[in-house]
């Protein structure tokens, strides 16, 4: 990992404008490419747009804040995370694989344990509501499985409806989850993205983000402890936006170009809805029908599916990326362990103690 | 039968060794008072026949006591502990939900918890509040019946909470059901012989001193002495007063729901019985009616 300065101040945000459009100009192109800023003399843009997608309605949202500390997170050795357990948790069943599936893929081919655990039982992704439920339990299941997910988990609740859910019961379940898994990092939602259209997803990133500390707690559901369960201390969180509209702090790029098939194979597993599953197919057989094929498209239903995900609906992270210098990139505010605030007073005295 | 005499109740006596030995009940109550009161008699006759006990309680019991919201959690999660000892439970659970607020929480998060309990302690039988009690004004007794019934059949239920699984936790059904009888007006089925277990009774009231009377005897006791007066029935010592004080006083209840079945002291429940499923019926049909094939 190499640490990037990247807006050091204010001043110095201004000057960067050359490389992240300001909002101003969005303003005037949104979801375009980054154009000249009209910002009057002196006022500095607080958010970025970015470039958006010719051909993907969920890439990236439409901006971002960057942190002054931003890091660009690259490829570690395998092994790196062994021991580790990561929890991706989404909403529905295209959320992990469009937003952080290179990220999840990444971080368990370094070493981490990953499970998959989604909220809702996504009904209203289908033909009939019972179709829809049952299509998208299977495109969790195979998206868990091209992510190298040890597990999936699904806890069924109503599509869009989540709002109307008791977010403490949610916590109550996710708490259980982290403990049993003894979950170490968290990659979701960002529970503060503005901007956020979905019940859903506001729900389910405010419910992990207060199981996060609470999993950690003697008090709260001291009844796990006595099935044996033991405490979870989740020291990472990555925190991702949702699209076409969303806006949240990012503070960390991961370079996902050596995972990006994996993101790609999760998208074609979703096949219940979202852009991806089998749109490659069915434009190659539409094409057939007129007579015509698209080299990109291959020989087979299969390749078909891969090339449509990988050249369209993977531009906006490729976009993003090459503005970071890299293939391809997702955007996180990432949220790590604290200092060891009791070590640093220790050392303090150690260094500064006097006899009496 | 509800508290009419259209059918007559049960009579549950004292049963000779231990016909429950293997069974596991849990006894879930909204606050310290509630199982010495209305159920302690029954606890501990079926843990005497057998029978492991849990003991849960929903509520934080802030409101009543000696002193303050604070205080008072603090001495009745005391007293819930030592009162629960003298019943002879196993272990005691405290679940910390606002006193006289609990029809503000979210009642799937408390059946959740229940449901995790019921399954990892396999509880066979609870002993609660009437989900279907009439006139009772508590707004803790009506959520914790309700949710105690709705989770001691979905905890039998594969698919609900299905993570339990996962940490080795499996579906159980909870088979019996006695549901206290609360409030006058409220149904009862089943009246319990206490008559060899008042003596646990007392002691499980006599251990709620914040507040449920567990206290007054000694209380009584030293202000008649500071008045130069003493009351035989007291006795010589504060633990005597307390014991005899409820013994005299506050049992008029038991005794009452005793007399017309010639008990000295009885408990009264809606009782449940789900032991005997459909598929039992069929069974005992399959082998009464079943034929070798040709």
């Amino acid at each position: 990992m190499r640490r990037r300065k990247f807006l050091g101040s204010a001043t110095v945000g201004g000057l960067g404008l050359g490389a992240v459009a300001p909002a101003g100009a969005a303003g005037l192109q949104q979801g375009g490419a980054a154009g000249s800023s009209v910002l009057p003399r002196g006022v500095v843009a607080t958010a970025y747009s970015n470039p958006g997608s010719r051909y993907n309605p969920f890439g990236t949202p439409d901006y971002y804040e960057y942190a002054d500390d931003l890091v660009v997170e690259r490829d570690l050795p395998t092994g790196t995370h062994k021991g580790k357990v990561l929890a991706a948790i989404q909403a529905h069943s295209d959320d992990v694989p469009l937003y952080c599936g290179g990220t999840v893929a990444k971080l368990i081919g370094e070493g981490y344990t990953g499970y998959l655990i989604r909220i809702s039982n996504d009904e209203a992704g289908g033909r009939t509501v019972g179709e829809g439920v049952v299509q998208n339990e299977i495109d969790n299941l195979e998206c868990a499985r091209a992510l190298g997910c040890q597990k999936a988990f699904s806890f069924y609740y109503r599509n869009h409806r989540m709002d109307d859910c008791a977010a403490i019961e949610i916590r109550a379940r996710l708490i259980f989850l982290f403990r049993l898994l003894q979950v170490n990092t968290v990659i979701t939602m960002d529970p503060y993205d503005h901007y956020e259209e979905n019940p859903d997803h506001l729900v389910v990133s405010r419910a992990v983000e207060s199981a996060c500390w609470m999993a950690a707690g003697a008090k709260d559901y001291p009844e796990h402890y006595k099935a044996g369960l033991r405490a979870a201390r989740i020291r990472e969180k990555y925190y991702h936006a949702r699209s076409p509209e969303g806006h949240n702090l990012v503070n960390r790029m991961v370079d996902i170009s050596s995972y990006i098939d994996h993101k790609v194979r999760s998208n074609v597993a979703n096949r219940g809805k979202g852009p991806a599953g089998a749109a490659g197919s069915r434009l190659r057989r539409e094409l057939a029908a007129q007579g015509k094929r698209l080299p990109l498209l291959g020989e087979d239903d299969a390749t078909a599916d891969f090339q449509y995900v990988k050249e369209f609906l993977m531009e906006p992270w490729r976009r993003l990326g090459e503005r970071f210098g890299l293939a391809y990139a997702e955007a996180f505010r990432y949220i790590g362990p604290p200092p060891d605030y009791r070590e640093n007073v220790r050392a303090y005295v150690e260094r500064h103690a006097v006899p009496l | 039968m509800f508290g009419d005499d259209s059918e007559p109740a049960v009579v549950e006596r004292d049963q000779p060794g231990q016909p429950h030995r293997g069974k596991v009940f849990a006894a879930v109550h909204a606050h310290v008072t509630d199982v010495p009161y209305y159920g302690a008699g029954l606890c501990a006759k079926l843990m005497r026949e057998g029978y492991i006990g849990y003991l849960i309680r929903t509520t934080n019991d802030e409101k009543r006591g000696e002193g303050g919201p604070a205080t008072n959690i603090r001495d009745n999660e005391a007293q819930h502990r030592s009162m629960a000892a003298v019943l002879g439970f196993k272990d005691v659970f405290d679940l910390y939900y606002q006193d006289h607020e609990m029809d503000a929480i979210s009642e799937l998060e408390l059946r959740g918890r229940l449901i995790l309990l019921f399954r990892l302690l396999k509880i066979d039988t609870v002993v609660s509040f009437n989900p279907w009690g009439l006139w009772d004004e508590n707004p803790d007794h009506r959520v914790t019946g309700r949710v105690v019934e709705e989770a001691s059949w979905m905890c039998a239920m594969r698919n609900d909470f299905p993570e339990h699984a996962e940490a080795g936790i499996e579906p159980r059904q909870v088979r019996e059901c006695y549901y206290f009888c609360a409030r006058p007006g409220q149904p009862f089925n089943r009246v319990v012989d206490i008559g060899s277990f008042v003596e646990n009774k007392i002691a499980a009231i006599a251990e709620c001193k914040a507040y449920g009377g567990g206290g007054e005897g000694s209380r009584l006791r030293s202000r008649l002495s500071k008045e130069g007066k003493r009351l035989a029935l007291l006795g010589q010592d504060d633990r005597t007063a307390d014991r005899e004080y409820i013994r005299h006083f506050l049992l008029d209840k038991d005794r009452e729901h005793g007399r017309p079945y010639g008990l000295a002291f009885a408990e009264r429940f809606y009782y449940v019985d789900r032991r005997h499923s459909a598929m039992a019926k069929v069974q005992e049909y399959i082998e009464r009616q079943a034929v070798p094939l040709p």
